[in-house]
């Protein structure tokens, strides 16, 4: 039989294959997002929580169970409970969880993420009703934010489900809070028609005061407004007055001859009062016309116009 | 299968025996084929090396990737993260990595503008609605897991619904992707906690319209604190807060707002009022003290130039009053009935009876306005 020359090509490719089926008995990643526990005849041997490439022995000497390691979400629908005042109220919480503990999460749950979450529900369900029972209404939803207690109500709640959830389950509750606020059907319609007849008092509140308010505005401008000419008035009184006690200075003038100056303030009177738009009637004893004393008049004829 | 341009041998081939000479030509046809098949197989397996090394190459080839201008990169080396800190985020251009599985490329979208919306306390809509305006039939009642709603300071109940658009930090990348199963639920979450944490602080009238800016805005701070304590690493470009009444008590906040409306215009008008009658008297008051002081000012000079008028005609007069008393008179009627409008002279009756005089007063004509 002639021996032919071996290839290297099919040398190196056998020897890739070789390690690579090599690896994939002996070895197995971690990824950033995983923790992992290795099993070996079924018992738990180490944890893996750095990620990295490791090596195991095969199946069937041991086995490696991965978990996810982010941060999970975990948020129910509405469920209700009741405050310590005795108030039905409608809430959902949410929170986030993630794997602290791979081997209790392996012996606890499987390492399965479903089972966490039915397990944790009931957990957080006991916190919920728990601290939300201790908790007046007004310390939950309140016109005066002194009372409010929000976030030490989610710290309380949280606190309460963290301890259990880790020896329990090796799960490690990260943050706890509300998600939603709701109350039962039928009270939302009793809450409806107080709303309503909030609002129509709303409407009468503004409607009287809008009339109220307007009136004393409209009331003080009158008032200023009188005031002001009152003010201006009176001081004109004064001003004038003054004038005139100051021109009765020059009465010692015309108290030379009284009648003289009687005359001649008649005579400015007169000519002031006819000054603008007069109409005259004059008959024959009014000078000038003094003059036609005596002149005949027709009775036929209308009085002449100029 | 002889070749026919060989030369024929020497010696006569003996003859050959029956069977061997019926073989001869069998086995040299099936060399012929083992050299055919040799030839074929020998053809097939450089067609097959020529596609291993193509494989190896296209193999290889495939770990050179691009890292696009609104995203960024990460290498997982055997699950972990290449590079530590900022500098295992690969930025845009072109990049290489080992084969899966001992290189895995993670992309992650930080240029993008994302969006999350937050409808746990909205009233359920659609989008063809939302796209037309449309409401939803209103009922005198809320259904739990149906009609998403919140409770306001009040008691009262309210729609609220955020929208946020974010985008994740470059910088902050891999805790978005590698620490949070589910970031965008998360993030929904927070939205929707810090919705009803504002909610519980503002009256229903205050979140719906008279205080609606602070509500949001306590909205944004309550998520940015959570965001912080999170460390979900997104900067938030935008968070838009509506609100609204409940669709059945609607018409009522329509009445209060529509009586504020009023109320307002009432004391708008009474300000205006109020500002003119001021401004009006003030500007009469002014009037009233210059005219004042027009009118001593003239009351004094009028009395002095009298009094030294009077002073000046006085020895006139002492000298013959009823010459200078009848002279002053005529002048002033002289200029009396120059300026009158109208004059009338009564003539004295022939029998010396006193005429009867009959006046019919009319008001002053209206003047004529211009017609266009």
């Amino acid at each position: 039989m002639e021996n032919h020359p071996r290839n290297p090509v099919t040398f190196v490719t056998a020897g890739l294959l070789l390690v690579i089926f090599i690896l994939m008995l002996f070895a197995f990643q971690v990824r950033t997002t995983e923790v992992a526990v290795v099993t070996t005849f079924g018992r738990i041997s180490r944890s893996l929580t750095e990620p990295h490439l490791y090596f195991r022995w095969p199946w069937p000497i041991q086995s490696v169970y991965k978990f996810d390691n982010r941060v999970q979400n975990f948020e129910r629908k509405f469920e209700e409970t009741t405050t310590r005042d005795a108030i039905n109220l409608l809430v959902t919480v949410f929170a986030g969880w993630k794997v602290a503990d791979p081997e209790r999460f392996l012996q606890s749950l499987n390492g399965d993420p479903l089972k966490a979450e039915q397990n944790l529900e009931p957990l957080i369900r006991t916190a919920k009703n728990g601290v939300l029972g201790q908790t007046l209404f007004s310390e939950l939803i309140s016109t005066n934010q002194a009372e409010l207690k929000f976030n030490a109500i989610e710290s309380q709640m949280l606190a309460s489900v963290q301890s259990q959830a880790r020896e329990t389950y090796g799960i490690d509750v990260l943050f706890l809070g509300l998600k939603q606020l709701g109350l039962p059907q039928s009270i939302t319609t009793k809450v409806f028609d107080r709303m309503k007849a909030e609002r129509q008092t709303r409407v009468r509140q503004f409607q009287t005061e809008g009339e109220r308010d307007a009136q004393i505005i409209r009331a003080q401008a009158d008032n200023l407004t009188r005031k002001t000419l009152a003010d201006a008035r009176a001081t004109a009184i004064e001003i004038t007055g003054s004038a005139e006690a100051k021109a009765s200075e020059y009465y010692r003038v015309l108290q030379q001859n009284p009648d003289l100056a009687n005359f001649l303030f008649q005579r400015n009177a007169l000519e002031q009062a006819l000054k603008d738009r007069a109409t005259l009637i004059l008959d024959q004893q009014t000078p000038p016309f003094s003059m036609m004393q005596g002149t005949p008049a027709t009775s036929t004829n209308p009085p002449a116009r100029r | 299968m002889i070749d026919p341009s060989l030369p024929p041998s020497p010696n006569p081939p003996a003859p050959p025996e029956p069977p061997a000479a019926a073989a001869q030509p069998r086995a040299s046809a099936e060399d012929a084929s083992s050299q055919a098949l040799s030839e074929a197989l020998r053809s097939s397996f450089a067609i097959v090396k020529f596609l291993m090394a193509g494989l190896v190459i296209l193999f290889v080839g495939s770990r050179v990737f691009t890292v696009h201008p609104d995203e960024t990169a990460v290498i997982l080396r055997f699950g972990r993260p290449v590079g530590v800190g900022s500098q295992q985020y690969l930025a845009p251009g072109l990049h290489w990595g080992l084969p899966y599985p001992i290189d895995e490329i993670v992309r992650i979208p930080v240029g993008q503008s994302l969006t999350i919306v937050s409808t746990a306390g909205w009233y359920p809509t659609r989008p063809e609605w939302e796209a037309t305006g449309q409401l939803p039939p209103a009922y005198p009642y809320l259904q739990p897991g149906i009609d998403g709603y919140t409770l306001a300071a009040d008691g009262n109940i309210i729609h609220a619904r955020a929208t946020l658009k974010y985008r994740i930090l470059p910088e902050q990348a891999g805790q978005y992707v590698f620490g949070f199963a589910s970031p965008t639920n998360l993030l929904q979450n927070l939205l929707d906690n810090s919705l009803i944490y504002a909610s519980t602080r503002y009256r229903a009238d205050e979140a719906i319209y008279r205080d609606k800016l602070a509500f949001t805005e306590r909205v944004r701070e309550r998520l940015l604190e959570l965001l912080d304590h999170h460390r979900l690493g997104i900067s938030v470009d935008a968070l838009d807060v509506e609100t609204s009444a409940p669709l059945d008590v609607r018409p009522a906040f329509d009445e209060v707002l529509n009586a504020q409306q009023v109320a307002r215009t009432r004391l708008s008008e009474a300000e205006s009022y109020a500002r003119s009658a001021t401004n009006t008297a003030i500007a009469q008051a002014n009037a009233i003290h210059i005219d004042s002081l027009t009118r001593s000012n003239e009351i004094v000079k009028t009395m002095a130039a009298e009094a030294r008028s009077f002073q000046d005609q006085l020895p006139h007069h002492q000298a013959n009053p009823q010459l200078f008393r009848q002279r002053l008179l005529l002048e002033t009627m002289g200029r009396v009935l120059t300026n009158a409008q109208e004059k009338y002279f009564l003539p004295q009756r022939a029998d010396g009876q006193p005429r009867e005089l009959r006046l019919q007063l009319n008001r002053e004509p209206q003047k004529p306005v211009p017609t266009r």
